[in-house]
């Protein structure tokens, strides 16, 4: 008996000790074992329709809708396979037009998905799984979502509107609350996300639901419509499986329209930009104007951005409709002076000017000059232009913007060549190195080319000088700027903490700069391709 | 069983008198906070500027006479393996890959920090290590023993030891170049040398300002942090960088108590044990050595009482046996002189006849 | 019994002496070895881990086991349990040979050894448990040294000297009682400087207070442990109240034993919640952790308690073994493997085989020790000239 009871014991402690040794792996810092990544997809739907009747019981279906699309399409079969149609209209929903009950949706999915899946496997294809739950209710799931969005831009929708002949009923629509109805508003065409949000609202569908139907739609339409016309050799429409949009190498794809003709919506070409304060104790009078106004070349405008959301973000009005003087509920009480300033927004005047510095021709110089954020009233002006002389009072607002615009300027080239050095030679430090023969007119030179087609440098450098503060900062723009050394001396000065020392100011600049441009030669990491050393 | 109740309890006062002892309440000994000698130097290391050109690195070899090498200063292959500080090395630059918005590499300066509190001076048995008024933290290799207790306690694993050598074995840090450089009023050879002045060297207080007006001036840039600013109750080697400092190989969890307050409470306990104790142990000691009386005493009289018990009864029985004896002792003298007189009567009839 | 040392009548060929005399030349060779090459010829020691198994194993077990002096000293003298007289001497001994071999050992690891009374001597850094830890060795190893001197001075005949020497027994234990309490418990405390490299299941402010109480631990059960071997091997040297007295030393000790170590469970597990540290018990060092603190000393605690309330003597003896072997565990999980756990696997440390050598050169130095002073001097039995009891 005694033999028996520490023989049990021994077992016990033998497979305690395997427990143990095992669950402890991690103490020694042993690596763990990475699982597999998941596959990146474009075409993932997360089946989760029971979240809005209830608890879900299990997690979402992790559903590839391409590759039922091809399955489907092997077997001659089409959309109608699995999506039901309601007034020439295609429900998005799986056999089914509402969501009628919990148990309903479910068996509809279980039953209709799991029949199809059989039905291939008897055929002796591969097929989705037929029994376990955990095939498709993945905990982990196997595929991952890397899907794109695409934005209509205008390339596209200039592909479209010659598709659809220039009639812009066949997208562009309007709802009226009265009739209850959709017709189309001409002239009054926007942005399908000015209406369709992120989620669906009452009577309103979600711009994911919106551009399915409508696009999906209209494209197999047009597919069909090809498929009849045999001598259509070009049978093509826009995509109609996920990847088609949605996979961004198929988004590489895309043909893009280099110039497009400009979108015929009754857009100005030059709008005279004032801030106004109306009287409100005297309406009818004219409003004050506040400050000097700024006449904008809206034409231009439309070519340097993709979309007209980009400013247009709300809807394809004028930006003071929303965003008065002293700010108003349409426009979120944003204030026109926050609306056309702010500098960490992608639509403000100032914001959007402001990161194109960072493109690289422009960063060299811009990265390295500090935020300020109050500015000094010589850059005011350079927007909110003087206005000219008392004759032009009676103009209208537009011709007053014309006339402004034609009176600016562009700085396009600076000093000649006999005023910029050509070369310095900087010598002031080496005792390891020869001097630097810096090719300072070349350098000169080189940034004058960055901007040769950049209108917005041409016009901000205002004077010849401006673009030589670029390394002589921190002082006015002239023909005769200071020598670095007029500066910059012993590092570590208590008296002007921020200032490097003459060393680190050369280093720092052009290292700088030459970072921000991506230039590779010379390379930082080699001295001698400034400054051969020197011979001892 | 009575002892072993009052054992347990004489235990569990011993042992809440140790827990309260050695517990956190002695952190509340003091609210003083040390923000550094007053004009105390610094350098601050900005990653932003640093091309890891390693010329930092060479120079602190030559300033320190350190021994060449194993591969040369200009060979930037070696920044492909993380290093960290050994003999040959008081300080190294690591690089580390960019990030989403840094798309060059990264680097990042290891090497002594000397903090405003060092852990290797509070951890040093022979007081070799000095934080001295300019801000480095020295070391003094003529009273170390070698037991590296410092390279446990630096909590950024600085202090390297040479193992190698049979005889001397020192430990070698970053100085902050105080012997051949700071007290000639010159600069520490990295911070000279280096060309795009990534390190700026000055007071701490005029680099904490530096470094909150870059980020200041160009928040795309940096990360709003200051490295160093408050760690282990603040550092003389400050960092900015422009992603999180855990991706340049910086710990972020290190909390901001300075090193030696962890072992303040456990030291400020030994006087408190040296004086609680003698009273401890000796009045244990009194009430057992009591308690070993009361006992002697109680089994004393507990005997006495016995003996004398026993001492009367037995007194009786010789009394009551002494009584008995001479009662029959008289018997006997009775019988025998009966005896004899008969005898005697007899012997005279007998001559008569 | 005969009092008489025995040794010269036994050959000098025994497995023990041959085993012993291989690893004292074996050690002898590392000593030369280490000394002439410098720690980093004989140790796997690196910039990154400082303190190897000569730190986790030679100073802080070795401290921890050599606790049974102090213990047993209060349990006779100032808690006034005579039964326990028997186990005084040999206590007193493993805990002088323990410390012994501990400042032995230092002189291995440091990595000047000839400047160990430097801190002393030349200049004081007070600011450093490491200092305290010193100082409190230092002297009570002194302590130990006295308390031991009477049965050396009883041995060598010196009855004068051994009179006065026994006439500060009280003094000196009350003195080891404080020293001990607190270098055991700053041997803990050295680890409270650096809470970034230890795991915060090991990591506690309350360190001390563990390393003080599980050394009291180690001290109990490594009693036992020790009357265990000596009477395994040393049975003929003892006096008959040694052999009489032994069962109940095992009784008692193990009965306290397993009171002190549901204490240190206690005082464990609420330190993991003033910390709020459960859910870390769910990872690998979590299971790590509980394997110590229940499988070892859990066991233990009820193998003592098992054992002294059905009057198991064998099952207290085996129990003690495990105790120790759980203060091993758990010396070593603080020093080394709680210690650097946030460094890969490529950084962390494990023990060349010379480290090893030397460590179990040093028992064997130990042992040997113990077996020479047992077998001549009045330690498992009492000089008849001096039967006087305390």
């Amino acid at each position: 008996m005694k033999k028996r009871r520490s023989l049990l014991l021994l077992t016990g402690i033998f497979f305690t000790a395997v427990i143990v040794v095992f669950f402890t792996n991690g103490v020694q810092g042993v690596e763990e074992v990475t699982s597999d990544s998941p596959l990146m997809r474009a075409d993932v739907i997360t089946i989760d329709a029971l979240k809005s009747l209830g608890d879900l019981e299990q997690p979402p279906v992790v559903f590839l809708h391409d590759l039922h699309t091809d399955a489907v399409e092997k077997q001659n079969k089409d959309c109608s396979a699995c999506h039901l149609s309601e007034e020439n209209r295609q429900s998005p929903k799986f056999k089914r037009l509402k969501d009628t009950s919990r148990q309903q949706v479910m068996d509809i999915y279980h039953l209709d998905c799991m029949q199809c899946h059989r039905e291939v496997l008897k055929a002796g294809e591969k097929a989705g799984p037929v029994e376990k739950c955990g095939e498709c209710h993945q905990g982990q799931p196997k595929a991952v979502s890397d899907k794109e969005l695409i934005v209509f831009d205008k390339s596209l929708h200039f592909r479209h509107t010659e598709a659809a002949k220039d009639k812009c009923e066949t997208c562009h629509h309007q709802y009226d609350e009265v009739a209850k109805k959709l017709f189309h508003a001409k002239g009054k065409e926007g942005s399908c996300l000015y209406c369709h949000k992120q989620q669906t609202e009452e009577n309103r569908i979600s711009k994911r639901l919106a551009s399915h139907l409508s696009c999906i739609q209209c494209h197999r339409e047009t597919l069909a419509t090809n498929k009849k016309m045999p001598q259509a050799k070009d049978q093509k429409a826009g995509p109609i499986k996920c990847s088609g949009c949605h996979a961004e190498q198929q988004l590489q794809l895309i043909k893009r329209i280099k110039d497009v003709p400009r979108m015929k919506r009754n857009q100005p070409d030059v709008v005279l930009i004032q801030a106004v304060m109306p009287d409100v104790k005297r309406p009818k009078t004219a409003p004050t104007i506040l400050m000097s106004p700024v006449p904008f070349d809206h034409k231009s405008h439309e070519k340097y951005n993709d979309t007209c959301r980009v400013c247009h973000h709300a809807d394809l009005n004028t930006c003071s409709s929303c965003h008065s003087v002293a700010g108003k509920k349409e426009g979120n009480y944003v204030r026109s002076e926050q609306a056309m300033h702010q500098l960490d927004s992608d639509r403000s005047c100032l914001g959007c000017h402001g990161s194109r510095q960072s493109k690289s021709s422009c960063a060299g110089c811009h990265a390295s000059i500090p935020i300020e954020s109050k500015q000094q009233t010589s850059y005011c002006v350079q927007c909110h232009n003087k206005q000219p002389q008392r004759s032009t009072a009676n103009l209208k607002p537009e011709q007053l913007a014309r006339m402004m615009l034609k009176s600016r300027t562009a700085m396009t080239d600076t000093y000649r060549d006999k005023d910029i050095p050509e070369t310095i030679t900087i010598k002031d430090l080496s005792n390891k190195y020869d001097p630097v023969y810096f090719p300072h007119r070349r350098i000169v030179r080189r940034l004058v080319t960055e901007i040769k087609n950049d209108k917005l440098a041409q016009y901000f450098h205002s004077q010849k000088g401006t673009i030589c503060q670029a390394c002589h900062h921190n002082s006015p723009a002239t023909k005769k700027p200071p020598r670095c050394y007029s500066c910059h001396g012993k590092p570590f000065n208590e008296a002007e903490l921020l200032r490097p020392g003459m060393k680190g100011a050369y280093h720092q600049q052009c290292f700088g700069c030459h970072q921000q441009m991506g230039i590779k030669k010379p390379d930082s990491l080699n001295c001698v391709e400034c400054h051969k050393e020197q011979k001892k | 069983m009575s002892v072993s109740r009052r054992k347990f309890l004489g235990w569990l006062t011993a042992a809440g008198l140790s827990g309260s002892a050695f517990g956190k309440v002695a952190h509340a000994a003091t609210t003083k906070h040390f923000e550094g000698h007053p004009d105390s130097l610094g350098v601050l290391y900005d990653n932003t500027k640093c091309i890891g050109c390693r010329t930092c690195e060479a120079a602190c070899n030559n300033v320190n006479d350190l021994p060449p090498p194993d591969r040369p200063f200009d060979d930037l292959s070696v920044l492909d393996n993380k290093r960290r500080t050994d003999p040959k090395k008081y300080m190294v630059i690591n690089k580390y890959a960019g990030s989403v918005n840094v798309k060059t590499p990264l680097f990042a300066r290891t090497g002594c920090n000397h903090c405003l509190e060092p852990a290797c001076a509070s951890s040093c048995f022979v007081r070799a290590y000095t934080k001295t008024e300019s801000g480095a933290v020295t070391y003094d290799s003529s009273v170390c023993v070698g037991c590296r207790y410092c390279m446990l306690a630096c909590p950024f694993n600085i202090p390297t030891f040479e193992y190698d050598a049979a005889f001397t074995p020192r430990i070698r840090k970053c100085t902050m170049c105080y012997d051949t450089r700071l007290v000639k009023g010159e600069l520490p050879g990295c911070v000279e040398a280096c060309p795009s002045e990534s390190f700026t060297f000055g007071k701490r207080t005029d680099l904490l300002r530096i470094a909150r007006e870059r980020i200041r001036r160009y928040p795309g840039r940096y990360l709003d942090h200051i490295y160093g600013e408050n760690e282990m109750g603040g550092t003389s080697w400050l960092y900015l960088s422009g992603v999180p400092f855990r991706k340049i190989g910086m710990r972020e969890d290190l909390g901001i108590t300075p090193a030696p307050q962890f072992t303040s409470s456990a030291l400020a306990a030994v006087p408190m044990v040296v004086g609680t104790w003698p009273l401890l142990l000796m009045g244990i000691y009194a009430m057992s050595k009591r308690k070993d009386k009361i006992a002697k005493e109680e089994k004393e009289q507990a005997l006495a009482e016995v003996t004398a018990q026993v001492k009367a009864e037995a007194d009786q029985k010789v009394s009551e046996a002494w009584k008995k004896a001479s009662q029959e002792k008289e018997k006997a003298i009775e019988a025998a002189v009966k005896q004899a007189l008969e005898a005697a009567a007899d012997v005279e009839t007998e001559e008569n006849s | 019994m005969s009092q008489e040392a025995t040794t010269t009548e036994k050959s000098l060929v025994s497995p023990f002496n041959i085993i012993a005399g291989i690893i004292v030349l074996i050690g002898l060779y590392l000593t030369v070895r280490r000394f002439t090459g410098g720690l980093g010829a004989v140790t796997n020691l690196s910039d990154n881990n400082a303190w190897g198994i000569w730190i986790g194993f030679d100073l802080l077990t070795g401290v921890a086991l050599a606790a049974g002096g102090y213990v047993t000293a209060a349990a006779v003298y100032i808690f006034g349990m005579k039964k326990y007289h028997s186990a005084l001497r040999p206590a007193v001994l493993t805990g002088f040979l323990g410390y012994a071999l501990v400042v032995l050992a230092l002189h291995y690891d440091v990595g000047r050894p000839w400047r160990l009374p430097y801190p002393f001597v030349v200049q004081a850094g007070t600011s450093s448990v490491l200092f305290e830890v010193g100082a409190c060795v230092a002297l009570y190893l002194t302590v130990l040294f006295l308390e031991f001197s009477p049965a050396a001075l009883e041995w060598l005949g010196l009855k004068k000297a051994r009179n006065l020497a026994v006439k500060f027994t009280l003094v000196l234990v009350v003195f080891g009682i404080i020293l001990s309490t607190l270098h055991q418990s700053s041997l803990g405390a050295l680890f409270l400087i650096a809470p970034s490299k230890v795991h915060p299941l090991w990591y506690s402010s309350f360190i001390p207070v563990y390393f003080f109480v599980s050394s009291i631990i180690a001290g109990l059960s490594m009693v036992i442990f020790e009357s265990t071997l000596s009477h395994r091997f040393f049975a003929d040297k003892m006096d008959e109240a040694h052999l009489r007295e032994k069962d109940d030393i095992a009784l008692g000790f193990g009965k306290a034993a397993s009171y002190v170590i549901a204490g240190y469970i206690a005082i464990q597990l609420l330190g993991i919640g003033a910390d709020d540290e459960w859910r870390l018990l769910g990872t690998g060092y979590g299971l790590w952790y509980l394997v110590e603190l229940f499988g070892f000393f859990g066991v233990a605690c009820l193998g003592f308690a098992i054992g002294a309330r059905e009057k198991k003597v064998q099952l207290i003896r085996w129990t003690s073994a495990w105790a120790v072997l759980a203060v091993i565990v758990n010396r070593f999980n603080v020093s080394l493997v709680a210690f650097n756990y946030h460094l890969p696997a490529s950084d962390r440390y494990f023990p060349s085989w010379m480290e090893i050598g030397i460590s179990v050169f040093l028992v064997t130095l130990g042992l040997i020790a113990f077996r020479f002073i047992v077998s001549r001097m009045p330690i498992l039995y009492e000089h008849p000239e001096y039967e006087d009891v305390h």
